[in-house]
Order: structure tokens, then sequence, then C-alpha cells
């Protein structure tokens, strides 16, 4: 449903990504692992379309659609979905008011009409049991003053919400207990099915126990230098990058 | 003083006597035409030598051939309603249009009439009071309009009484190079309390020049509300001096979003222990409009309080102006007086001067400022359309965010609805009800 291919870009002037490919097929989970600064939250913000972030080789693909022609907000309204590593504070736009914006955008989007105010109330109300979230957010600007783990939190219920067709997870378990790892990890595993996709960046093997991915990746200087099963996050978790950071030929042999 | 400065005034001797030579007014009035006018020809029109006057640009004014406005049949529908009942007086042109307004029972005494119908019927009520209060002493437009005023309205309230019915006021004007000079009086005797609603509007290039004096007497309360939207060709210069007795309450809404060149100068003096002043100002530029408030509060008694909130959103090339100073003299302590002015520039080509000003004569006060000038977030902004909203509705969404408190200010809920869409609409924003 995803497909990438020779993706380079940059951001600044300064290449980020050098030639990415990857392929993410309905129903799977892939996660992506590597070091601060390889260009994960980079490839993330590509998918999404965040401005600056340009794009001078390659392409991508949702469900056969070129993403890259699309709006932000049009991806979103295709079933698209980021949650963000730092999620943004936005004083004075209420939770509640910004989900049903976003609701009933993709609504239209689809050519339905706006939502029922009780269906609407219903709906957020099962999510915000899944996801645990205090029905006082919803009156609260949006992540203002949250703290680090309730911004996750938040990220997670609008998912949860918007029930997207593919979901790109921006290290949504950093910062977490325990507790709320579990909660986050629910939320995706509500949402799994073999229509959905996701692809879930993280640092921890840990989360990884919880939301089984059918492929883990390595990315390591924009590219990803390793693909593999489950068992490599547990490899990396064990041995940590330095291998990466050899010539190629080393971490090819390691692969091998 | 410059050629152009002078040239104003040379254009309205001729109208001045011919104006004054036609009405028939108590003697005392027309002596404060004539003082007026006189005040008038020394100060001359403004020029940006002026300190006071320094960002306002009046270069486009001085092309003008100004006429005296004439009168024109006006449709009701294109003046506002406020959904609400109301007691409704609307002029044209500077011009009670009878037809178009409507005027509802008032309690024993109290008064809301036709300033021009009042002066014959009720001069005790005017004669003394117009033209009174402290402040503007040295504004062109406010002597030009004590000196030309032909109408506007008189809203007296006898101690004590309180009228819940929103008073609303609508200016309408159409023409073309012409100016007016509507005249407001308000006074609320102790006690008395109203709400009062001022719609500025109209089609075509025209100055319009009002003057509103407001006298609140010990324990009034007043929420007054300004609601500035004049044709984008029109050049609007309004004052309002208001003076507040003894623990009287004031709320003042300065809803600024039309004209090409538009200035408010308000001036209040809280002239009375305890007395408080909530000013409450929004501001929408865009294009080539320029947008200015000047506020002077002056503390001259002990007790006082003020809290000051000046926004603007500005798009566009527009410019806006707030000029604030905080004035308590050496007797007014245990003042407490706030003031927060701040902007959001939607393009970069727009441009917001903030000036507050502090001038604290007593030592036992707490007094404070700050102002802030900023662009849209645009991470907020990603965050909004990465959910699948569009950028519009994004813009629209933190516009609104932004504006929100002061809007919500309003009390009548029907205005602030409608101030709300007019905010979106002028920005070409998408908007969209909230909850
Ligand atoms: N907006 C930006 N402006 C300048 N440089 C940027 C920007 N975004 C990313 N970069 C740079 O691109 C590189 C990759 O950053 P990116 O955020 O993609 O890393 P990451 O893999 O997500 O790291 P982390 O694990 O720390 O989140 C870094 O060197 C970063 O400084
Ligand atoms: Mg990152």
């Amino acid at each position: 449903m995803l497909e990438i291919r020779n993706l380079h870009a940059t951001v600044e002037g300064r290449e980020i990504l050098n030639g990415i490919d990857l392929i993410v097929r309905p129903g799977e989970v892939h996660a992506i692992m590597g070091p601060n600064g390889s260009g994960k939250s980079t490839l993330a913000n590509v998918i999404a379309g965040r401005e600056g972030y340009i794009v001078t080789e390659g392409e991508i693909t949702f469900d056969g659609k070129n993403l890259l022609e699309m709006a932000p907000e049009t991806r979103a309204c295709e079933g698209l979905f980021l949650a963000f590593q730092y999620p943004v504070e936005i004083p004075g736009v209420a939770n509640l008011y910004f989900l049903k914006a976003a609701v009933n955008a993709v609504r239209k989007y689809r050519g339905e009409p706006s939502v029922d105010a009780m269906d609407f109330w219903e709906l957020i109300h099962q999510r915000m049991d899944l996801v645990k979230m205090d029905e006082s957010m919803l009156k609260r600007s949006v992540n203002e003053g949250f703290s680090g783990g309730e911004k996750k939190r938040n990220e997670v219920f609008q998912m949860a919400v918007l029930q997207p067709r593919f979901a790109v997870m921006d290290e949504t378990d950093s910062g977490l207990d325990i507790d709320a790892l579990k909660v986050v990890a629910d939320g995706v595993n509500a949402l799994r099915s073999p229509e959905r996709g996701f692809l879930v960046i993280t640092h921890y093997q840990r989360l990884l126990d919880y939301i089984v991915p059918d492929q883990v990746h390595v990315l390591f200087n924009g590219r990803i230098v390793r693909s593999g099963g489950k068992e490599l996050a547990l490899e990396l978790e064990e041995q940590g990058y330095a291998l990466y950071n050899e010539e190629p030929g080393r971490a090819r042999r390691a692969a091998a | 003083m410059t050629a152009a400065a002078a040239a104003l005034p040379d254009r309205y001797r001729p109208d001045f006597a011919g104006f004054a030579a036609d009405r028939r007014e108590p003697d005392a009035i027309a002596r404060l035409r004539r003082k007026a006018f006189t005040r008038f020809e020394t100060l001359g029109l403004p020029t940006r030598q002026q300190e006071d006057w320094r960002l306002t640009d009046l270069s486009g004014l001085q092309q003008w051939n100004l006429q005296p406005p004439t009168i024109v049949p006006v449709d009701a529908g294109a003046l506002p309603t406020l959904d609400l009942p109301a007691h409704r007086l609307a002029f044209v042109n500077g011009r009670y249009a009878p037809g178009l307004s409507q005027l509802r029972e008032m309690p024993d005494q109290a008064l809301i009439a036709s300033i021009g119908q009042a002066l014959l019927t009720h001069p005790e009520l005017i004669v003394p009071y117009l033209d009174r209060l402290p402040g503007l002493e040295q504004h062109p437009f406010a002597a030009l309009n004590t000196a030309f005023w032909e109408d506007g309205a008189l809203v007296y309230l006898p101690p004590g009484t309180v009228v819940e019915t929103p008073i609303h006021l609508i200016f309408h004007a159409t023409g073309s190079d012409m100016a007016v000079y509507p005249r407001l009086l308000l006074a609320l005797d102790e006690g008395a309390q109203a709400t009062v609603i001022v719609e500025y509007q109209g089609a075509g290039r025209y100055l319009n020049a009002p003057v509103t004096e407001a006298r609140l007497g010990d324990d009034a309360v007043l929420h007054y509300h300004k609601i500035q939207q004049e044709s984008p060709a029109a050049f609007h210069f309004g004052g309002i001096r208001l003076q507040q007795g003894r623990n009287s309450e004031a709320y003042v809404h300065l809803l600024s979003f039309g004209g090409l060149v538009a200035r408010t100068d308000l001036e209040a003096l809280l002239d009375g222990e305890g007395a408080n002043c909530t000013l409450n100002g929004l501001t929408l530029a865009r294009d080539q409009q320029f947008s200015d408030v000047h506020v002077r509060v002056d503390h001259a008694q002990p007790h006082g309080s003020s809290q000051q909130v000046f926004k603007s959103v500005l798009d566009g090339k527009a410019r806006t102006v707030f000029d604030g100073m905080i004035h308590v003299r050496p007797h007014a302590q245990k003042t407490d007086a706030r003031q927060v002015s701040r902007n959001l520039l939607l393009s970069r080509q727009a441009q917001a001067n903030s000036n507050p000003r502090l001038e604290i004569l007593a030592d036992d006060v707490k007094c404070g400022h700050g102002s802030t000038t900023g662009f849209l977030n645009p991470d907020a902004e990603f965050y909004l359309r990465a959910r699948g909203i569009s950028a519009s509705r994004a813009r629209a969404m933190l516009v609104h965010a932004f504006a929100n408190d002061s809007l919500n200010q309003i009390r009548l809920t029907p205005l602030r609805e409608r101030l709300a869409h007019l905010l979106a609409a002028g920005l070409a924003l998408d908007f969209m009800e909230t909850e």
C-alpha cells in the first residue's frame, strides 16, 4: 500500500535521505530503527508532506497514487496519519473542536456529510477509554501544557478517532512509562487489520514486544542498511549501531 | 505649517460660515461650534511631523474635494441588526433616519434619541454637557466634529436606571468625497447601567469623524462596543472621551475592521475612587489598510484599575499602530493598571507598531505593560493540515485562536458570532462554527 522507491530528500540544502526503498503491504507493520539523526523523522515528514523537506529523486505511492503530489491535508484525507515525535502545542484551539474539524474534513473529502453530534460524542468516548485519556483533556487546548506522555497519548487518541489506513508513528513510545507504553500498543493493535499498514519508528525493542512487526529496518545515514524480522530488533538492542559506522561492506556482510 | 496642512481649513472656511448661518439652535451650541472651528484652524490638519500623527498618512484625504453630506435613501437590508430586541437608532450620512430606527419603551425619564431632535426638546440634557469632558483638545478631527456635527445620539439614564435592552446605534455613510461628523452623548447617572453598540459602516469614499462623550456617574456600568466597518475607501477618525465616577465600571470594546485609514483616539479619565476601566481592542487590517488606536488612561483617584488588551491581525501590506499611555497621577495610590498589545502578522509585508507608555507619578501602584508581535506558527499549521484540515481552515483556526479571547469578552452572543464571521471573511478564511 505504501511504496517508497529510491527516495532522496534534502533539508535546508543538506541531503538527509540518500535512496530509500521500502514497501509496506496492507496488514503489515514495519519498524524502523536507527541512531539519532539518521533521518527517521525526515522520512516521516516527507511521507506526511511537511514544507521544507524537498524530494530530489525517487517517488512515494500510496495505493498506487503519487503521494508527493498531494498537499498534507489531502494525504491525511486519503487515510495517512503521522503521530508526531514532538506534538505541537496550539493554544486557543480546543482538542475537541480540533478533532471534530479533522473528522469532518476527512468526511467532506469522501463526500460524506458532517458527523452527527451524538455519533461523534460516542466515538470520542469509546476511543478515550481505549487510550485511557481523561475527559478534561478534550476541553483543553491542543497539547497545551500536556506532559510528554499525555502528548503521545493524545497522538494515539487522534489516530484512534481518525482511523487512518496507514499510520507512521514517530517515536510514540519515547518518554512513556510502561503503562503508557501498553496503552500506545493497545491503540495500535486495536486498529491493526488486514487493510491497514503501520510504520513504527522506535529506539526501543521493548515496544516491539507489544506491537509485533512483520519487518524491522535499520536506517543509517539516510539509507536502509539492513532489513530483517523482529529478531533484528533484539540484535540491535544488544550490539547497537557501531557496526554500521564502518564502511558499508561490513554492514552488508553482517546482514548476510 | 506646511501648505498641505493649510489646504483643508481654507476649504472649510466658507462651509463653516454657511453651515453656521443656517442653523437654529441654542446660542451656547453656536458658540461652541465657532470656538471649535477656530481651534481647528489653529491646529490645522495633522502632519507627519507631529509626533502623535507620525505614522498616519493623510495624503490620500488631501486630494479629495470634501462636500457636505447629501440625503440618500438607504435600504433597511443594508444595515446590520443585533438579532436581539434592541433600542435602535440609525443615521444615514450623519442624519437621523427614523424609518430605519426602532425606539422601544424606556424607563421613566430616561431618554434615547436623536441628539439633533433632543436639542429642541431637552436642551437641558445637552447644552451643559456637550464638549465638556477633558481630552482630545489637540485632535483636529474632534474639533471639526464639534464645529460641524449635525446629528447623532443622546443616551441619558437618570440615577439607578438599568436598561437591559441593548442600545444599537448605526451610522451608515454613502457618497463620495463627503465628510460626516456624528456626535454621541452618553450620560449614565449614579448607578445607571447600559449596553451600547455603535456601528460605523458605509459605501464609497468618505470621511467619518465621530466623537463620543460618555459620562459615568458613581457606580454606573457601561458596556460600550465600537464596531468600525467603514467602506474600503473611507477615512475614519473617531474620538472617544470617557469620564468615570467613583466605583463605576466601563467595558469598552473597540473592534476595527474597515476603512482605508482608520484611527480611534480614546481618553479615559478615572475621576472617582475605585473606578474600573476595561479596554478590549481587536483590529483586523489587510491589503493597504492602515489602522491605529491611540489610548490614554488617566488614573486621577486612588484604588482605580484598568486593563487594556489590544490585538491586531494583519495581512497584505497593512499597517497598524497601537499607542497606549497609562498615566497615574500623584494622588492615585493603589492604582492597578495593565496593558498588553499583541500583533499577529499573516504576511511578511504587514507592519505592526506598538508603543506602550507609562507615566507613573504615584509610588504605591501596580502597573505593567507588554507587547508581542509574531507570525502564525508554521508547525501548528502543519499539525492541523496533517490531520486533514485544509490550509485555509487551519489558518482560520489559528487566527481565531489568537482573537478568541477578545471576541469572548463580548457577551451578546449573536454579535460575537457575527464578528467572528466578519473576522474570518475579512481574511478570506474558511470558518467553521465553534462548539
Ligand atoms: N528542519 C530541519 N532543519 C535543519 N536540519 C534538519 C531539519 N530536520 C532534520 N534535520 C537534520 O536532518 C538530520 C536527520 O534528522 P531526523 O530528525 O530525521 O533524525 P532522526 O533519525 O529522527 O533522529 P532522532 O532519533 O534523534 O529523532 C539531522 O542531522 C537533523 O539535524
Ligand atoms: Mg526523529
